[in-house]
């Protein structure tokens, strides 16, 4: 049986105490940042990861920025395998003053619910909602930031859609939803598209007219290539022509319109862990090297080669595991918090399971590469020559 | 309790082979306390490595305390010395992060005892080198003479057939020296222990029962009677 003197493992850690505090410091820095970086990325791919197979989007084929008319929704509905469609269109103005941002969503408001099942009314009911031409519907997460609450008033100032008496939109809120998918942002606003439409037709707001995108949900069992192919063959000859994508690659499309995050947070990512691994080897690189004549010792009472190697490898997996620990704790402490902060940009931020095992098992990684080598250079000297320190 | 036959060590350096045990012969009886003299590079502590099983043997054997150790793996040369031997070195080679019930207990991680029965075998060793007052202390906070008693203290924590020292006296003055070395030859006299002891010191080795001369990796002469 495999004898290792756990008492000397924490003693050797504590014999240079600054040391080993600076070193599982910075590794809780670089876990820390690891966890955070690698939440980024998640919270990015979130919409990807959880977009509806059953839902596509129409937008134009030129960008998403250029609107298409609002009567496409009466041919779209027509193309077989469509169940329906609901219009989005992006509202883009700011609460009292403009740092106060989130997104607010102009919609065919008696098919948003039926068409994001995910969406779930914590208060308030859609009845009410629909009944209000100036209600609105809120997130939970949104709610809480500002302190909204049901019957409430929203003041917005439009940006893209001004009102012409320099007013602003006073949205009423007729009810609070939650989501069950992160791919429905719990930071917006969603009210009548037709309100939008009434204050444009009469001159009491500005701003572009048509809509953003439709959301289209396909009936069961029909083909989603065949129903995109359909849809963008339909406006082939305009007036505006359509891309039609499914849920997933539109989601992808915003990722992509950041640049490359993903690979540019891998990258830092890696960058971060890469430093600590080096590190923390030297540390260990040091260790070893004071402890030569003592593995000699243990050897000569009669450890063996394997024993000497665990109490090195120990030590690093220690230092490892207790950065590693404080670096996790460190960002699920502080989650809340940055999800408060980029929650408009980076909706569903969170450290979820996922990052904090990848995280611990990155920080075991660490553990086990740094003990590795200078743990082996200590089982493999020979007893005489590390009695007399001779290496 | 030892025997070794034609046994040869030689060490390169370089493009030069340095010989330093030549064909040797020697047998330690059980329960005695052999001293083991030479010049320096005469090979004393290269036997003294061989006996402990430390090191292997070029060529020719090695058999203590019934075990040949040339034909041991490296787990079981561990385990040898776990059972069989207790060292005491010319510096202490304690592990200055231990105390000194610390140090002393270390060798007995090795066997089964309880952690009850640990405690009392260590605290029981240091009681024999007088130092059961020093329990807490760490190496650097004991004087040298104190350090080499609790080195052997750890020698025999485990109740080996065999100590093996190294210059037990050499880095201790004079007064701490003479307890090292009376209390060396209460283990060989009242616990039995066989000592095989290296030094430099005549004065040292007159506690000694017998004798050994070392040059140039040979055996000059042998069984030099002295009375305890």
């Amino acid at each position: 049986m495999i004898k290792v003197p756990l008492r000397l493992v924490v003693k050797n850690l504590l014999r240079h105490p600054v040391r080993s505090i600076l070193t599982v410091l910075s590794l809780a820095v670089a876990v820390f940042l690891l966890c955070l970086l690698r939440s980024l990325v998640v919270s990015l791919d979130a919409g990807v990861r959880e977009a509806r197979s059953d839902r596509l989007i129409v937008q134009s084929a030129v960008s998403l920025f250029v609107y298409i008319p609002q009567s496409y929704d009466t041919k779209i509905r027509q193309v077989e395998g469509v169940e329906d469609v609901c219009s989005w269109t992006w509202f883009g103005g700011y609460y009292q003053e403009q740092s106060n941002f989130f997104a607010q969503f102009a919609v065919d408001s008696d098919r948003l619910l039926s068409m994001y099942p995910e969406m779930v009314l914590v208060e308030g009911s859609e009845a009410d909602f629909l009944a209000d031409r100036r209600g609105c519907l809120i997130g939970d997460q949104l709610a809480s930031a500002y302190g909204f609450k049901l019957g409430d008033s929203i003041p917005i100032i439009g940006s893209l859609f001004p009102r012409t008496d320099g007013g602003t939109w006073d949205f009423q809120v007729k009810g609070i939803y939650t989501s069950t998918s992160s791919n429905v942002d719990r930071k917006t606003l969603f009210f009548h598209y037709k309100y939008l439409q009434e204050s444009r037709d009469t001159g009491a707001a500005s701003g572009p007219s048509n809509v953003a995108v439709f959301v289209v949900r396909l009936m069961d069992g029909a083909r989603p290539e065949e129903v995109m192919a359909r849809i963008d063959a339909l406006f082939e000859n305009g007036p505006q022509r359509v891309q039609t994508t499914t849920e997933a690659a539109f989601q992808a499309q915003f990722v992509s319109m950041v640049g490359n995050i993903p690979l540019f947070v891998s990258s830092l990512g890696g960058g971060v862990f890469l430093a600590i691994l080096l590190a923390v080897i030297n540390t260990m690189l040091m260790a070893a090297r004071e402890q030569v004549q003592d593995s000699g010792i243990m050897k000569a009472l009669g450890f063996t080669n394997l024993s000497v190697f665990l109490v090195l490898l120990l030590q690093s997996l220690l230092l490892a595991l207790a950065g590693g620990g404080l670096g996790i704790l460190a960002a699920l402490g502080v989650a809340d918090s940055i999800a408060e902060m980029i929650g408009s940009q980076f909706p569903g931020f969170a450290v979820t399971g996922e990052t904090v095992l990848l995280a611990a098992t990155l920080s075991i990684v660490i553990g086990l590469v740094a003990g590795l080598t200078p743990g082996l250079r200590l089982g493999r000297l020979n007893v005489a020559q590390s009695m007399r320190a001779e290496v | 309790m030892i025997e070794l036959n034609g046994v040869c060590k030689s060490y390169t350096r370089g493009s030069e082979t340095l010989v330093v045990l030549d064909h040797l012969d020697l047998h330690v009886d059980r329960k005695s306390f052999c001293a083991l003299m030479g010049p320096s590079g005469s090979g004393k502590s290269t036997l003294l490595n061989l006996v402990g099983g430390l090191d292997h043997a070029d060529a020719g054997t090695v058999q203590v305390a019934g075990h040949t150790l040339d034909t041991m793996t490296d787990g079981e040369l561990a385990r040898f010395r776990s059972e069989q031997v207790g060292f005491v070195f010319q510096g202490f080679n304690l592990i200055p992060v231990l105390t000194a019930y610390q140090n002393v207990e270390l060798p007995l991680l090795l066997s089964p005892l309880s952690r009850k029965r640990r405690r009392e075998h260590a605290e029981y060793a240091l009681e024999l080198v007088g130092l059961k007052d020093r329990l807490r202390h760490r190496p650097g906070q004991l004087s040298g003479g104190q350090e080499q008693r609790v080195a052997i203290a750890r020698a025999l924590v485990t109740d080996p057939a065999l100590i093996l020292a190294d210059e037990p006296t050499g880095d201790l003055d004079r007064e701490s020296a003479d307890q090292v070395l009376t209390l060396l030859l209460r283990l060989n006299q009242e616990l039995e222990k066989t000592i095989l002891m290296v030094t430099h010191d005549a004065r040292a080795a007159e506690h000694a029962g017998q004798v050994i001369q070392l040059d140039k990796g040979r055996l000059l002469e042998e069984g030099l009677e002295t009375p305890a």
